[in-house]
């Protein structure tokens, strides 16, 4: 009967389906390519009502396999992916938007920006919510692409222009491309979403032409709009962006203070202490001394010279002028619990002196004066320094012992 | 760690997850999902393109066919975790029903009846100590006339319930109306534990059973763990695992790491007081911390890094709700997390104890009714992950209630699917400080806490089960890690490939986006080896395969890099205790090769584990070898395994009567003629071949019994069941022996109404009796009236033909039975009409049984279940014997 017929064929069916992923997922792409073939007989008698039907099983075996046959070419891949697009109405905009990203991926830039343009162009029906999106990514792609174009001809542009000799036909078409892209990242960029890279984009064509108030805005919006995910990005390219405008220090200390409330442990930290220890302000520098502890306490810090320097120079500066040791006080008491196994035991003094002399110098700074120079890690440093007559660490070991009654202020 | 400094494109929206429908079986294919300019080059004309999937990653082939043993199976045989048989009802009805369906029935009935059977005691230890005068298990008469009137058989009513037994699932099964009574009025006295309460604690416990056989998730994160060697020390490391018949026994083994892993020396082994469940390790300050989990047990151990070094364990922490999670920080020694199903995590340090870190029985972002929790560590040691199956939050330990951001949320922030549930979080420290691996039944995703709720990476992993297990390599830098995944119930598992970071020369050589590189790949499972192994007899082959199929319990893996030469050892635990290893080895990489070994598909039977390989000596390779002694163990193993699986028998008892089976008095000469000549062959040791020339004739066909009215019903059903029809047949004859009980029945209300004068008070008044006594009478009655079998009373009662007892029956003339059973007869012995039927229907039974020889008086005792010391107690209680009826 054909109630039994369907049954019988959804079983092969799947029964095929089965051997092709066995051999995907061992890499055996001739055979999966020998099964697909007959797999292909089930789009002539597609009876499933499922979710995902097989017309979209062939386009995403078929893609992978294409992707990694010996034998398959840029050639046949188009091709299957014209065909594909013709099988799905609903997966039209998916097909093209994969299509474009391995044209991309292959550096066949011109053919992805014909595709895109394209893709655009289709109409079909009423679009979905999911469509919609993937229309606005296209979009969006081929934005990027005239960006491309864009900076492309400035450095010609620019290349011309050392020469003196401006080329209007050049520059004509620079422009064309300039509003092209900028429609376009303009509307995807107001969607929440991670865009860096199309703001980035629209933020440079913006400040080419000098609109700097609605670059300004642009990337206030993407840093501080609740509805955008908290991308650290967004709060790094204001401040790139504050920076390159030369704005005040206390712009761009506010700009970094928002970053380092949501990252603490970001690389512009170190920065963020440079600059706040340069300041003549007390509550900056308190600021600093907080960052510098704050980015420490990650796992990824640990061996960081820089970051342990940063530490080293402000708890010497602290600690010579002898003001202020309440804050270092402050700062290590949330710590002492745990600090000391996880920078300054044995183990680590050990291995830090024979990886990075200069790390355990730094180290062994804090450790002398937040742990007394009773506390492992600073002894077998300096020991260690010592024996191997390294000025720099006798200094250490001098400093410390000159300046042991701060750790018991700090320990009591 | 730096940012990356662009990522991929991707939207963000917020609440419910909005896609609909399960994933398609292939959706981890084909797509690049998004693309990022970056990369070298783009300095050049053109800029350059990354996808987030889809880049070539490194290549890893394994190095033999199948995984191979790394140690010998234990001495004690494993016990199999319940099966979805064991616990689902297999009645005729449900048999459409399949397990994993919602709507499996499970066998409650049954479960219940084999506590009573386990535990007798238990269940009416002081009742059966009362009553054990009252019940007589003999098959014969009861001849004392004390006894008579206060002892019933039982026999009958057991073999009613073997009867329902035998007829379970049929879906014409009449109650047996005995069972019913004598149920109905014990119910309530007859058990020592309260039948409500311990119903539903065997419900609660059915539905756990269940739902741990559709998905255990006691098991996740999984029991193996290893230790690897030193840097720079010789290649020994340790496999921390479970073994024992409980699995309770925690095992440290020293392993060589050669060609193929080889366990040296025998174990530091610690016997532990639970089931293991998970067993978890990090290596602080070049020493090995290993969290044991049971499940009202944690337990922790130092393992120093020299190797030969002893374990020492440090602390035990008891939990008065199952413990779902243990994790070792990777950061701080001596420092875990621990969560328990009532939505509690702890901080647990060796030094300073227990810190309750949150408590909330609720979880996080919605309502999902499972209790697995899950915690992990993050970059920062203070900073706890907390997990449960809506999502991932993370917690400062110091200050938990006003510290904490969400990481990941099962909805539209990550594109979930709908009804995607998180199953196994872990923390990637060594790979990259920050980042995050989640998987849930559909998805992995890889997380970055600097930028929390958006993965920055996702792929579908396409894996039949939920994995549970996982297990990271990190790469060099600028290389990819490896993570591999692995599934319990299937044994699944699959090897992924990601890049935290690449080159980008536009963003000045800083990190970039989090890629997926090559293709995930699948790695053998344990029961992959089977088509390998030699051919064994049925009985070993069906237990080889039952132990190869176990589930799978953990996974570990190691990458060893000798000079040029790279390869990776995969782990993998089973349920049964087994630990197979595989290897694989990495090939640089290389232009497009001619195919390779790897495009040939293996025929089974025809495995190069098994081939001997010229160079050999001995003719088989060392994984073949290593097999050889696996095997050998495990049948000396399991020789002395006590059967587990009773085979269904079938008495025929209720087929054949003795008579039937009872053979001519003497062998026949063809019997004997044949009996001969099988002594004289096996004297000779030749063989018969023909046994033709003694068959001289065949026997006459016994004479076709065919009652005039037509075929016997026998025949008339199997013609009809050939035919097709018959249900129809069978409605036919139930209606027909309806009509005839009927006919029957009226016959006898005549006879009655002529001899109500006598009898009519008498009989009204006898009813009034206990139903014991009823009982009682009729065990008495019962070989009084038996009489070598006649059936057709049998299946004329409304008995569904199970049985075919009318085959081979003698044919007697039913006459003398017919007249036992009449009412007429029946009056004569004083047996009032109302109990007229249920004797009819007892006899009904006993009707095709032969008459016991009766029991010896000694005899009798030993039949009892209770010594007969308490005979006095029980005595002293009839009296009250009666009472139950006063509630009826």
């Amino acid at each position: 009967s054909s109630h039994e017929h369907k049954i019988n064929f959804r079983k092969s069916k799947e029964a095929c389906l089965s051997y092709i992923q066995d051999a995907l997922l061992q890499k055996q792409w001739k055979r999966a390519a020998e099964f697909l073939t007959c797999y292909v007989e089930s789009l002539e008698k597609d009876y499933s009502r499922e979710h995902i039907g097989p017309s979209e099983m062939i386009w995403r075996i078929g893609t992978e396999i294409l992707w990694h046959h010996s034998q398959s070419s840029m050639k046949e891949f188009n091709c299957f992916m014209e065909q594909m697009k013709t099988l799905g109405v609903k997966r039209y905009l998916k097909v093209c938007l994969e299509h474009v990203f391995h044209l991309l991926c292959n550096g066949q830039i011109d053919e992805a920006y014909q595709n895109l343009s394209l893709a655009e162009s289709w109409r079909f029906g009423e679009q979905t919510a999911i469509q919609d999106k993937e229309m606005k990514l296209i979009e969006a792609y081929r934005g990027l692409l005239d960006y491309c174009s864009w900076s492309k001809q400035k450095s010609i542009l620019l290349e011309h222009g050392e020469d003196g000799f401006s080329d209007l036909a050049v520059e004509q078409e620079m422009h064309r491309y300039f509003r092209k892209a900028a429609v376009n990242l303009k509307e995807i960029i107001k969607i929440p979403g991670v865009w860096d890279v199309f703001v980035k984009c629209y933020v440079d064509l913006l400040e080419f032409y000098g609109d700097h108030n609605e670059a300004r805005q642009v990337l206030n919006e993407y840093a501080y709009n609740s509805k955008f995910p908290a991308n650290p990005n967004a709060h790094v390219y204001l401040y790139q962006f504050l920076k390159r405008q030369g704005e005040s220090k206390k712009s761009l200390i506010s700009a970094l203070k928002i970053l380092h409330d949501i990252v603490p442990s970001h690389e512009l930290m170190i920065d963020f202490n440079t600059m706040l220890q340069k300041s003549k302000k007390r509550k900056k520098r308190r600021l600093g001394l907080e960052v510098i502890f704050a980015a420490l306490d990650y796992a990824g810090w640990k061996e960081n010279v820089k970051a342990w320097s940063c530490l080293a120079r402000q708890v010497k500066q602290i600690v010579t002028s002898e003001k202020y040791v309440d804050w270092i006080k402050q700062e290590w008491n949330s710590r002492k619990d745990w600090w000391p196994a996880f920078h300054f035991s044995r183990y680590l003094a050990k291995r830090n002196w024979q990886e990075n002399k200069s790390l355990s110098y730094e180290k062994a700074l804090v450790a002398g004066i937040v742990l007394g120079k009773d506390c492992k890690y600073f002894k077998y440093v300096s020991h260690q320094g010592c024996k191997a007559q390294l000025k720099r660490f006798r200094m250490l070991k001098k400093f410390v012992n000159r300046h042991n009654p701060v750790y018991l202020r700090i320990s009591g | 760690m730096e940012f990356p400094a662009a990522l991929f494109p991707s939207y963000f929206g917020a609440g419910p997850p909005q896609e609909e429908g399960r994933p398609s079986p292939v959706a981890g294919w084909g797509e690049h999902g998004q693309v990022l300019e970056g990369g070298p080059g783009r300095r050049q004309a053109q800029p350059a393109f990354v996808p987030r999937r889809g880049a070539t990653g490194e290549k890893w082939e394994a190095a033999d066919a199948a995984a191979v043993p790394v140690l010998l199976p234990s001495a004690g045989c494993w016990i199999p975790s319940p099966a979805p048989q064991d616990i689902l009802y297999r009645g005729g009805l449900c048999k459409k029903l399949r397990p994993g369906k919602s709507g499996a029935t499970l066998d409650f009935a049954r479960q219940l009846g084999h506590f009573f059977v386990d535990h007798p005691e238990d269940a009416f230890g002081s009742l059966g100590q009362l009553l054990h005068k009252n019940f007589y298990l003999g098959n014969s008469k009861l001849k004392v006339a004390l006894s008579r009137n206060s002892t019933i058989r039982m026999t009958a009513l057991v073999e009613d319930i073997d009867r329902l037994e035998a007829r379970r699932g049929c879906p014409r099964q009449h109650l047996a109306s005995r069972l019913r009574w004598f149920s109905h009025l014990c119910r309530d006295w007859l058990f020592e534990v309260p039948l409500g309460l311990l119903a539903d604690c065997l419900h609660e416990e059915l539905m756990q059973q269940w739902s741990n056989l559709l998905f255990d998730d006691s098991l996740t994160g999984g029991a193996l763990a290893w230790l690897p060697p030193e840097d720079g020390g010789t290649p020994v490391g340790r496999l921390v695992h479970p073994g024992g018949q409980a699995m309770n026994h925690l095992y440290f083994q020293d392993v060589v790491l050669e060609e193929l892993p080889r366990a040296r020396g025998s174990p530091a082994q610690f016997e532990l007081s639970g089931r293991i469940r998970q067993v978890a390790a990090a290596r602080v300050d070049g020493e090995d911390f290993v969290g044991v989990r049971s499940d009202y047990h944690c337990g922790v151990w130092r393992v120093p890094g020299r190797t030969g070094a002893a374990p020492t364990p440090l602390q035990v922490i008891r939990t008065d709700v199952p413990a779902s999670c243990l994790t070792v920080s990777p950061h701080l020694a001596g420092e875990l997390s621990v969560c328990t199903q009532s939505g509690t995590v702890y901080l647990w340090s060796v030094e300073a104890g227990l810190q309750q870190v949150r408590h909330d029985p609720q979880t996080m972002f919605f309502r999902d009714h499972s209790a697995w929790r899950w915690s992990d560590f993050t970059a920062h040691p203070r900073v706890l992950s907390c997990a449960d199956r809506t999502g991932l939050q993370c917690l400062d330990a110091r200050a938990p209630k006003k510290c904490h951001f969400d990481l990941f949320k099962v909805g539209e922030e990550a594109g979930c699917q709908q009804g995607e549930r998180v199953v196994l979080p872990m923390y990637l420290g060594r790979a990259h400080p920050s980042q995050y691996l989640v998987t849930t039944q559909f998805s992995v995703y890889v997380l970055d806490e600097r930028l929390p709720l958006v993965p920055v990476l996702k792929w579908a992993h396409m894996m039949k089960a939920p994995p549970l297990f996982s297990h990271l390599m990190p790469g060099n830098p600028g290389r990819s890690h490896q993570v591999l995944l692995g599934a319990s119930r299937t044994q699944e598992l699959l090897l992924l490939q990601y890049r935290a970071s690449f080159w980008g020369v536009s963003s000045g050589g800083s990190q970039s986006a989090c890629q997926l590189a090559g293709t995930p790949q699948k790695l053998q499972s344990i029961v992959g080896c089977l088509q390998h192994l030699p051919t064994q007899l049925p009985h070993r082959q069906r237990l080889l395969q039952q132990r190869l199929e176990a589930p799978a319990a953990g996974l570990a893996a190691t990458l060893q890099e000798d000079g040029p030469h790279k390869s990776m050892l995969v782990f993998q635990l089973s349920e049964a205790g087994d630990v197979f290893c595989q290897r694989l080895t990495h090939k640089a990489a290389q232009p497009p090769a001619p195919p390779s070994r790897d495009e040939a598909t293996i025929a089974p039977g025809s495995s190069p584990l098994f081939e001997a390989p010229a160079s050999s000596p001995q003719g088989l390779g060392a994984a073949a070898l290593r097999y050889r002694r696996w095997l050998r163990a495990l049948s000396r193993a399991c020789r002395e395994l006590p059967r587990h699986t009773w085979h269904p028998s079938l008495s025929q008892r209720r087929l054949f009567t003795r008579r039937d089976l009872e053979g001519p008095a003497g062998p026949s000469s063809l019997q004997r003629q044949m009996r001969q000549r099988l002594r004289q062959a096996m004297q000779e040791g030749g063989r018969i071949q023909h046994w033709e020339p003694l068959a001289i004739q065949p026997p006459p066909l016994p004479q076709t019994l065919e009652p005039a009215g037509g075929p016997d019903p026998l025949s008339a059903r199997l013609t009809a069941a050939w035919a097709g029809d018959w249900e129809q047949w069978w409605e036919e004859r139930t209606s027909f022996s309806v009509a005839q009980r009927q006919r029957a029945l009226r016959e006898r209300r005549r006879r009655q109404k002529r001899a109500r004068g006598r009898r009519s008070l008498s009989a009204s008044f006898t009813s009034s009796l206990t139903y014991q006594s009823e009982l009682s009478e009729l065990s008495d009655a019962g070989p009084l009236l038996l009489s070598p079998g006649h059936p057709t009373i049998l299946s004329q009662e409304g008995s569904p033909p199970a049985g075919s007892p009318a085959v081979r029956s003698p044919p007697t003339s039913p006459a003398p039975d017919e007249a036992l059973l009449s009412s007429q007869s029946l009056r004569c012995r004083g047996i009032p009409k109302e109990r007229r039927k249920t004797l009819r229907d007892y006899l009904s039974i006993w009707a095709e049984g032969p008459p016991e020889p009766p029991e010896p008086p000694g005899s009798q005792a030993s039949q009892l279940c209770i010594p007969s010391s308490q005979s006095q107690l029980s005595s002293a209680s009839q009296p009250r014997r009666k009472r139950p009826r006063m509630g009826f």
